[in-house]
């Protein structure tokens, strides 16, 4: 007699079910509690991460401009000035810098940034004048629009 | 991919090299092939036209060429700063694993991975950079020698 029905419940399951969990959970690795443990929760916790980061790259883009404007403005009001003033007169200027440029001289070129802000407040003085005095007075200095050629 | 969870470095070339003089990065290429593998056939018309002259082209590096019985022919490379990379070139044609051999030969031997900076300076500052009493007016003048009151 053979027995043919024994082997018939013997089952092959895949190879290579602890590389595929593996692949999970070296991103999870570096979390808090059974998340960076076992794969059920870490699953779940991995697929959030994943998409917090692709969110966050289009968030980075603000908040880092966000922290440019705000160090601009603290370094501007020490000379005096306030932000919207500072931006406004230096592009009236044509001095096409941006806010990551700015704000990085702000912090390593103090003297730089000085100048800076001591353009911008010419320039708003020389607007003042050519708006509220009565034009007998000559146009300023870094009102005039150069062209290039 | 979180960039937590990712390892990351700075922008940094291998002690200054370039500045006075370049010293190619790439210390040993071995290259580990079989002699009757289907896998391997590139690798072989590579070794019997191109790895001479490429070897005479980067007299700085050494290159190894060991013929073994394995499935998968691979180009292990070097560095000088001690890291290994390894390649697998199977099913390539000898153009296409001269070309990465080349770029291998230009690598610095830096992991690649995220570069959290794309610029890097070592003097940030000129001017000096910015602290609190920067932009403020000393409080007392300069010092200068006391007055003698002759008695």
């Amino acid at each position: 007699m053979v027995f043919l029905t024994l082997p018939c419940w013997i089952r092959s399951r895949g190879p290579d079910r602890y590389w595929k969990v593996q692949e999970v959970l070296k991103h999870a690795r570096h979390f808090r509690g059974r998340k960076n443990r076992c794969y059920t929760l870490a699953v779940k916790a991995v697929r959030r991460a994943f998409v917090y980061a692709t969110q966050a790259r289009r968030l980075k883009k603000r908040s880092m401009r966000t922290l440019w404007i705000s160090r601009i403005a603290a370094a501007s009001r020490e000379h005096g000035m306030k932000y919207p003033a500072l931006m406004h007169n230096l592009t009236k200027t044509s001095v096409q810098l941006n806010r990551h440029v700015i704000s990085d001289l702000a912090i390593t070129e103090p003297r730089s940034f000085l100048s800076l802000a001591k353009l911008a407040q010419a320039r708003r003085q020389e607007g003042f004048n050519a708006a509220l005095g009565d034009g007998k007075e000559p146009p300023g200095v870094f009102s005039r629009i150069v062209l290039l050629q | 991919m979180s960039s937590r969870g990712t390892p990351s470095r700075f922008l940094a070339s291998v002690l200054r090299n370039g500045l006075g003089r370049y010293v190619p990065q790439l210390k040993r290429i071995s290259i580990v092939f079989s002699k009757n593998a289907q896998s391997s056939l590139g690798v072989r018309d590579f070794i019997e036209e191109g790895v001479v002259d490429y070897a005479k082209k980067n007299p700085g590096t050494v290159v190894y060429v060991s013929p073994q019985t394995c499935r998968i022919p691979k180009v292990v490379a070097e560095y000088l700063n001690g890291n290994v990379r390894e390649e697998f070139v199977t099913s390539k044609t000898a153009p296409q694993i001269s070309e990465l051999l080349t770029k291998l030969a230009n690598q610095s031997g830096q992991e690649i991975m995220r570069l959290r900076k794309p610029f890097h300076t070592d003097n940030p500052s000129i001017q000096g950079q910015w602290h609190p009493f920067t932009n403020r007016p000393p409080a007392i003048g300069p010092i200068r020698p006391q007055k003698q009151d002759s008695v």
